[in-house]
Protein backbone atom coordinates (compact mmCIF):
# COMPACT_ATOMS: atom_id res chain seq x y z
CA UNK A 1 0.00 0.00 0.00
CA UNK A 2 1.21 3.48 -0.84
CA UNK A 3 2.03 5.43 2.29
CA UNK A 4 1.52 9.07 1.43
CA UNK A 5 0.71 11.15 -1.60
CA UNK A 6 3.30 13.83 -2.07
CA UNK A 7 2.38 16.74 -4.28
CA UNK A 8 5.17 19.16 -5.08
CA UNK A 9 4.68 22.56 -6.62
CA UNK A 10 7.64 24.46 -8.05
CA UNK A 11 7.19 27.88 -6.49
CA UNK A 12 9.98 29.33 -8.61
CA UNK A 13 7.52 29.07 -11.51
CA UNK A 14 4.10 29.25 -9.90
CA UNK A 15 3.37 32.13 -7.56
CA UNK A 16 2.46 35.78 -7.29
CA UNK A 17 5.14 37.66 -9.25
CA UNK A 18 6.66 34.56 -10.92
CA UNK A 19 5.90 33.06 -14.34
CA UNK A 20 2.26 32.23 -13.51
CA UNK A 21 0.04 34.13 -11.13
CA UNK A 22 -2.12 31.43 -9.52
CA UNK A 23 -5.02 33.84 -9.07
CA UNK A 24 -5.40 34.18 -12.83
CA UNK A 25 -4.36 30.68 -13.85
CA UNK A 26 -6.00 28.42 -11.24
CA UNK A 27 -6.17 25.54 -13.75
CA UNK A 28 -5.02 22.93 -11.23
CA UNK A 29 -7.66 24.06 -8.76
CA UNK A 30 -10.42 23.73 -11.30
CA UNK A 31 -9.54 20.30 -12.69
CA UNK A 32 -9.03 18.68 -9.30
CA UNK A 33 -12.10 16.58 -8.56
CA UNK A 34 -11.67 16.34 -4.77
CA UNK A 35 -10.52 20.02 -4.66
CA UNK A 36 -7.41 19.40 -2.61
CA UNK A 37 -5.58 22.63 -3.49
CA UNK A 38 -5.79 25.91 -1.62
CA UNK A 39 -5.16 29.35 -3.06
CA UNK A 40 -3.91 31.60 -0.28
CA UNK A 41 -1.59 34.36 0.78
CA UNK A 42 1.75 33.35 2.29
CA UNK A 43 1.85 33.23 6.06
CA UNK A 44 5.46 32.82 7.20
CA UNK A 45 6.74 36.30 6.46
CA UNK A 46 3.57 38.14 7.32
CA UNK A 47 3.30 36.64 10.79
CA UNK A 48 6.61 38.15 11.83
CA UNK A 49 6.14 41.41 10.05
CA UNK A 50 2.64 42.38 8.97
CA UNK A 51 4.07 44.96 6.56
CA UNK A 52 5.79 42.31 4.45
CA UNK A 53 4.13 41.87 1.08
CA UNK A 54 1.79 38.90 1.13
CA UNK A 55 2.07 36.76 -1.98
CA UNK A 56 -0.50 34.44 -3.41
CA UNK A 57 0.39 30.81 -3.94
CA UNK A 58 -1.19 27.37 -4.28
CA UNK A 59 -0.71 24.73 -1.59
CA UNK A 60 -1.83 21.09 -1.81
CA UNK A 61 -3.86 21.26 1.39
CA UNK A 62 -5.50 17.82 1.61
CA UNK A 63 -3.02 15.42 -0.07
CA UNK A 64 -4.60 12.45 1.70
CA UNK A 65 -7.71 12.90 -0.45
CA UNK A 66 -5.77 12.93 -3.74
CA UNK A 67 -6.89 10.12 -6.04
CA UNK A 68 -3.81 10.41 -8.27
CA UNK A 69 -5.74 11.11 -11.44
CA UNK A 70 -2.86 13.41 -12.56
CA UNK A 71 -5.26 15.93 -14.06
CA UNK A 72 -3.41 18.79 -12.34
CA UNK A 73 -0.06 17.65 -13.76
CA UNK A 74 -1.54 17.68 -17.26
CA UNK A 75 -3.40 20.95 -16.79
CA UNK A 76 -0.45 23.00 -15.51
CA UNK A 77 0.78 25.18 -18.40
CA UNK A 78 4.32 25.38 -16.96
CA UNK A 79 4.56 21.78 -15.68
CA UNK A 80 5.16 23.02 -12.15
CA UNK A 81 3.25 20.25 -10.37
CA UNK A 82 4.68 16.86 -9.55
CA UNK A 83 2.76 14.03 -7.88
CA UNK A 84 5.00 11.48 -6.16
CA UNK B 1 -33.66 20.37 18.60
CA UNK B 2 -29.85 20.36 18.52
CA UNK B 3 -27.66 21.48 21.47
CA UNK B 4 -27.32 24.94 19.98
CA UNK B 5 -31.10 25.37 19.90
CA UNK B 6 -31.43 24.09 23.47
CA UNK B 7 -28.98 26.64 24.81
CA UNK B 8 -29.28 29.58 22.45
CA UNK B 9 -32.60 29.17 20.70
CA UNK B 10 -34.82 30.93 23.26
CA UNK B 11 -37.40 28.18 22.79
CA UNK B 12 -37.01 27.85 19.03
CA UNK B 13 -34.21 27.26 16.57
CA UNK B 14 -30.96 29.06 17.31
CA UNK B 15 -30.79 30.66 13.89
CA UNK B 16 -34.28 32.09 14.22
CA UNK B 17 -33.39 33.86 17.45
CA UNK B 18 -33.10 37.50 16.36
CA UNK B 19 -30.83 38.31 19.30
CA UNK B 20 -27.88 36.68 17.52
CA UNK B 21 -28.15 39.09 14.59
CA UNK B 22 -28.26 42.32 16.56
CA UNK B 23 -25.61 45.00 16.40
CA UNK B 24 -25.39 45.16 20.21
CA UNK B 25 -23.40 41.89 20.12
CA UNK B 26 -21.02 43.47 17.62
CA UNK B 27 -20.38 46.39 19.96
CA UNK B 28 -20.07 44.17 23.05
CA UNK B 29 -17.31 42.00 21.60
CA UNK B 30 -15.70 44.62 19.34
CA UNK B 31 -16.40 42.49 16.30
CA UNK B 32 -15.84 45.18 13.67
CA UNK B 33 -12.04 45.02 13.94
CA UNK B 34 -12.13 41.30 14.60
CA UNK B 35 -14.07 40.49 11.45
CA UNK B 36 -12.05 42.84 9.24
CA UNK B 37 -8.80 41.24 10.42
CA UNK B 38 -10.25 37.74 9.99
CA UNK B 39 -11.56 38.24 6.47
CA UNK B 40 -8.45 40.09 5.30
CA UNK B 41 -6.55 36.86 5.99
CA UNK B 42 -9.37 34.42 5.40
CA UNK B 43 -7.57 32.11 2.96
CA UNK B 44 -4.68 31.65 5.37
CA UNK B 45 -6.73 30.01 8.11
CA UNK B 46 -5.96 26.48 6.91
CA UNK B 47 -2.22 26.99 6.46
CA UNK B 48 -1.61 28.96 9.66
CA UNK B 49 -0.27 26.97 12.59
CA UNK B 50 -2.47 26.71 15.68
CA UNK B 51 -0.81 25.12 18.73
CA UNK B 52 1.99 24.00 16.40
CA UNK B 53 -0.26 22.29 13.86
CA UNK B 54 -1.73 23.52 10.60
CA UNK B 55 -4.43 21.80 8.56
CA UNK B 56 -2.01 20.96 5.72
CA UNK B 57 -2.10 17.18 5.23
CA UNK B 58 -4.69 16.82 7.97
CA UNK B 59 -5.69 13.32 6.83
CA UNK B 60 -2.17 12.04 7.57
CA UNK B 61 -1.85 13.95 10.82
CA UNK B 62 -5.06 12.43 12.15
CA UNK B 63 -3.66 8.95 11.56
CA UNK B 64 -0.78 9.52 14.03
CA UNK B 65 -1.61 7.62 17.24
CA UNK B 66 -2.64 9.80 20.22
CA UNK B 67 -1.47 13.04 18.55
CA UNK B 68 -4.09 12.56 15.85
CA UNK B 69 -6.78 12.27 18.46
CA UNK B 70 -5.52 15.36 20.22
CA UNK B 71 -5.61 17.38 17.00
CA UNK B 72 -9.18 16.29 16.36
CA UNK B 73 -10.20 17.17 19.90
CA UNK B 74 -8.51 20.60 19.76
CA UNK B 75 -10.04 21.41 16.39
CA UNK B 76 -13.50 20.50 17.60
CA UNK B 77 -13.14 22.53 20.81
CA UNK B 78 -11.90 25.53 18.85
CA UNK B 79 -14.87 25.48 16.49
CA UNK B 80 -17.45 24.85 19.23
CA UNK B 81 -15.94 27.32 21.69
CA UNK B 82 -18.42 29.64 23.38
CA UNK B 83 -15.80 31.91 24.96
CA UNK B 84 -15.59 35.51 23.77
CA UNK B 85 -13.67 35.53 20.48
CA UNK B 86 -10.06 36.64 20.90
CA UNK B 87 -7.86 35.69 17.98
CA UNK B 88 -9.16 36.62 14.53
CA UNK B 89 -6.49 34.48 12.88
CA UNK B 90 -8.02 31.23 14.11
CA UNK B 91 -11.33 29.72 13.04
CA UNK B 92 -12.66 30.16 16.57
CA UNK B 93 -16.34 29.93 17.48
CA UNK B 94 -17.22 29.23 13.87
CA UNK B 95 -19.93 26.63 13.85
CA UNK B 96 -22.76 26.27 11.38
CA UNK B 97 -25.82 24.28 10.47
CA UNK B 98 -27.45 23.16 7.26
CA UNK B 99 -30.76 24.96 6.62
CA UNK B 100 -33.43 24.06 4.09
CA UNK B 101 -34.97 26.69 1.81
CA UNK B 102 -37.97 27.45 4.06
CA UNK B 103 -35.86 28.25 7.12
CA UNK B 104 -33.42 30.32 5.08
CA UNK B 105 -36.30 32.43 3.78
CA UNK B 106 -37.50 32.92 7.36
CA UNK B 107 -33.99 34.05 8.33
CA UNK B 108 -33.78 36.59 5.53
CA UNK B 109 -37.29 37.91 6.02
CA UNK B 110 -37.46 38.06 9.80
CA UNK B 111 -34.03 37.97 11.41
CA UNK B 112 -31.32 39.36 9.13
CA UNK B 113 -30.18 42.90 9.88
CA UNK B 114 -29.84 45.41 7.03
CA UNK B 115 -27.77 45.99 4.93
CA UNK B 116 -27.90 42.71 3.03
CA UNK B 117 -25.26 41.93 0.43
CA UNK B 118 -24.28 39.03 -1.76
CA UNK B 119 -20.54 38.43 -1.93
CA UNK B 120 -18.22 36.07 -3.73
CA UNK B 121 -18.03 32.71 -2.01
CA UNK B 122 -14.68 32.57 -0.23
CA UNK B 123 -14.45 28.80 -0.22
CA UNK B 124 -14.94 28.56 -3.97
CA UNK B 125 -12.34 31.28 -4.49
CA UNK B 126 -9.70 29.59 -2.37
CA UNK B 127 -10.35 26.04 -3.51
CA UNK B 128 -11.27 26.60 -7.18
CA UNK B 129 -9.96 30.07 -7.96
CA UNK B 130 -13.39 31.09 -9.29
CA UNK B 131 -15.49 34.03 -8.21
CA UNK B 132 -19.15 33.19 -7.82
CA UNK B 133 -21.51 35.44 -5.91
CA UNK B 134 -23.69 33.30 -3.69
CA UNK B 135 -23.07 34.07 0.00
CA UNK B 136 -25.54 36.39 1.65
CA UNK B 137 -24.20 38.56 4.48
CA UNK B 138 -26.00 40.69 7.01
CA UNK B 139 -25.30 43.72 9.16
CA UNK B 140 -21.74 44.63 10.05
CA UNK B 141 -20.31 41.88 7.88
CA UNK B 142 -21.69 43.63 4.80
CA UNK B 143 -19.81 46.81 5.67
CA UNK B 144 -16.60 44.85 6.14
CA UNK B 145 -16.82 42.97 2.87
CA UNK B 146 -17.02 46.25 0.97
CA UNK B 147 -13.48 47.01 2.15
CA UNK B 148 -12.16 43.77 0.63
CA UNK B 149 -12.36 44.08 -3.16
CA UNK B 150 -11.68 40.41 -3.95
CA UNK B 151 -15.03 39.41 -2.45
CA UNK B 152 -17.13 42.17 -4.01
CA UNK B 153 -18.92 41.29 -7.27
CA UNK B 154 -17.96 43.82 -9.94
CA UNK B 155 -20.74 43.50 -12.46
CA UNK B 156 -23.81 42.36 -10.59
CA UNK B 157 -25.76 44.39 -8.11
CA UNK B 158 -24.67 43.19 -4.69
CA UNK B 159 -26.67 45.35 -2.29
CA UNK B 160 -29.92 43.44 -1.98
CA UNK B 161 -33.36 44.09 -0.61
CA UNK B 162 -34.91 41.29 1.46
CA UNK B 163 -37.00 40.16 -1.48
CA UNK B 164 -34.02 40.07 -3.84
CA UNK B 165 -32.01 38.14 -1.28
CA UNK B 166 -34.78 35.53 -1.02
CA UNK B 167 -34.94 35.24 -4.82
CA UNK B 168 -31.17 34.83 -5.14
CA UNK B 169 -31.06 32.27 -2.37
CA UNK B 170 -33.92 30.33 -3.90
CA UNK B 171 -32.14 30.28 -7.28
CA UNK B 172 -28.95 28.92 -5.69
CA UNK B 173 -30.89 26.33 -3.73
CA UNK B 174 -32.64 25.10 -6.88
CA UNK B 175 -29.25 24.77 -8.56
CA UNK B 176 -28.34 22.28 -5.83
CA UNK B 177 -26.29 24.47 -3.50
CA UNK B 178 -26.71 23.55 0.15
CA UNK B 179 -28.03 26.31 2.40
CA UNK B 180 -25.93 26.83 5.53
CA UNK B 181 -26.05 29.37 8.34
CA UNK B 182 -22.96 30.25 10.38
CA UNK B 183 -21.98 31.66 13.71
CA UNK B 184 -18.99 33.76 12.84
CA UNK B 185 -17.84 34.20 15.62
CA UNK B 186 -20.27 32.95 18.28
CA UNK B 187 -22.68 34.54 19.28
CA UNK B 188 -22.99 36.61 16.08
CA UNK B 189 -24.68 35.22 12.97
CA UNK B 190 -23.69 36.96 9.76
CA UNK B 191 -23.42 34.43 6.94
CA UNK B 192 -26.06 32.58 4.96
CA UNK B 193 -24.12 30.54 2.45
CA UNK B 194 -25.03 28.39 -0.52
CA UNK B 195 -22.37 25.73 -0.33
CA UNK B 196 -21.08 23.08 -2.63
CA UNK B 197 -19.27 19.93 -1.60
CA UNK B 198 -16.27 19.32 -1.75
CA UNK B 199 -15.37 23.02 -2.10
CA UNK B 200 -16.93 24.17 1.17
CA UNK B 201 -14.32 24.53 3.90
CA UNK B 202 -16.99 23.95 6.54
CA UNK B 203 -18.51 20.74 5.22
CA UNK B 204 -15.22 19.09 4.26
CA UNK B 205 -13.84 18.52 7.81
CA UNK B 206 -17.04 16.73 8.75
CA UNK B 207 -17.38 14.55 5.65
CA UNK B 208 -13.73 13.66 5.15
CA UNK B 209 -12.19 13.88 8.60
CA UNK B 210 -15.07 13.44 11.05
CA UNK B 211 -14.56 16.81 12.76
CA UNK B 212 -17.94 18.25 13.69
CA UNK B 213 -17.60 21.57 11.92
CA UNK B 214 -21.24 21.74 10.84
CA UNK B 215 -24.48 20.40 12.28
CA UNK B 216 -27.00 18.52 10.20
CA UNK B 217 -30.28 20.33 9.61
CA UNK B 218 -33.25 20.15 11.94
CA UNK B 219 -34.92 18.09 9.24
CA UNK B 220 -34.45 14.84 7.40
CA UNK B 221 -35.70 13.75 3.98
CA UNK B 222 -38.66 11.41 3.65
CA UNK B 223 -40.21 9.94 0.52
CA UNK B 224 -43.65 8.96 -0.62
CA UNK B 225 -43.26 5.44 -2.02
CA UNK B 226 -46.45 5.63 -4.04
CA UNK B 227 -45.33 8.73 -5.92
CA UNK B 228 -41.66 7.84 -6.53
CA UNK B 229 -40.99 6.63 -10.08
CA UNK B 230 -37.36 5.65 -9.42
CA UNK B 231 -35.98 8.02 -12.08
CA UNK B 232 -32.87 8.74 -9.99
CA UNK B 233 -32.56 12.48 -10.67
CA UNK B 234 -32.33 13.13 -6.92
CA UNK B 235 -29.48 10.63 -6.53
CA UNK B 236 -27.21 12.75 -8.71
CA UNK B 237 -28.25 15.85 -6.81
CA UNK B 238 -27.42 14.59 -3.29
CA UNK B 239 -23.97 15.85 -2.23
CA UNK B 240 -23.84 13.47 0.75
CA UNK B 241 -24.47 10.15 -1.08
CA UNK B 242 -27.55 9.55 1.03
CA UNK B 243 -29.78 8.52 -1.86
CA UNK B 244 -29.53 5.50 -4.16
CA UNK B 245 -31.85 3.62 -6.49
CA UNK B 246 -32.23 -0.03 -5.55
CA UNK B 247 -31.08 -2.26 -8.43
CA UNK B 248 -33.92 -4.80 -8.40
CA UNK B 249 -36.96 -2.95 -7.19
CA UNK B 250 -36.14 0.34 -9.03
CA UNK B 251 -37.20 2.28 -5.94
CA UNK B 252 -35.36 4.91 -3.99
CA UNK B 253 -33.31 4.00 -0.90
CA UNK B 254 -32.65 6.74 1.63
CA UNK B 255 -29.73 6.42 4.01
CA UNK B 256 -31.05 8.52 6.88
CA UNK B 257 -27.73 8.43 8.73
CA UNK B 258 -26.07 10.21 5.82
CA UNK B 259 -28.84 12.70 5.09
CA UNK B 260 -28.01 16.26 6.19
CA UNK B 261 -31.54 17.49 5.59
CA UNK B 262 -30.60 20.23 3.12
CA UNK B 263 -33.62 19.44 0.95
CA UNK B 264 -32.03 20.30 -2.41
CA UNK B 265 -33.11 16.91 -3.81
CA UNK B 266 -36.73 18.04 -3.63
CA UNK B 267 -36.21 20.55 -6.43
CA UNK B 268 -35.44 17.94 -9.08
CA UNK B 269 -38.26 15.54 -8.17
CA UNK B 270 -40.88 15.74 -10.89
CA UNK B 271 -43.33 13.60 -8.88
CA UNK B 272 -43.16 15.71 -5.69
CA UNK B 273 -42.32 12.51 -3.83
CA UNK B 274 -39.75 13.99 -1.46
CA UNK B 275 -40.45 16.12 1.59
CA UNK B 276 -38.69 17.14 4.79
CA UNK B 277 -39.74 15.99 8.24
CA UNK B 278 -38.39 17.37 11.53
CA UNK B 279 -35.46 15.21 12.67
CA UNK B 280 -36.99 14.73 16.11
CA UNK B 281 -39.98 12.98 14.59
CA UNK B 282 -37.89 10.25 12.93
CA UNK B 283 -36.79 7.76 15.59
CA UNK B 284 -33.73 6.50 13.69
CA UNK B 285 -31.98 9.86 13.52
CA UNK B 286 -33.52 11.66 16.49
CA UNK B 287 -30.88 13.71 18.27
CA UNK B 288 -28.17 12.93 15.68
CA UNK B 289 -26.96 16.27 14.44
Amino acid sequence: MRKKNKIKINYAVCGDGNTIDPRHCAKCLQVCKPAIFLLHQTVGASEKNPLDPQKWRVTPLWPSLCNRCMACVEACPEKAIEVL
Amino acid sequence: MCDLCMKHGAGGKWYLNAEHYSNTIVERYGLRDYLLEQYKNFEQVSVRKVHGFSAVGLGYKLRIPIIGRMIKHTAKNMLHSKKPPKNPLKAENHIGQVVPLEDAIAIIEKCAVEPLIEKHCMCRYMSRGIKEACCINFGVMSEIIEKLPRFVPEKEKFHLSRKEAVDRFRAHNRKGYIGTIWFGPFPYINNLCSCQSPECAGIRPRLDFGIHSIYKAEYVIQMDRKKCSGCGHCVKRCPFDALSVHKDSQSLDIDLEKCFGCGVCRHVCSQQALHLLPRDMVAQVKGKY
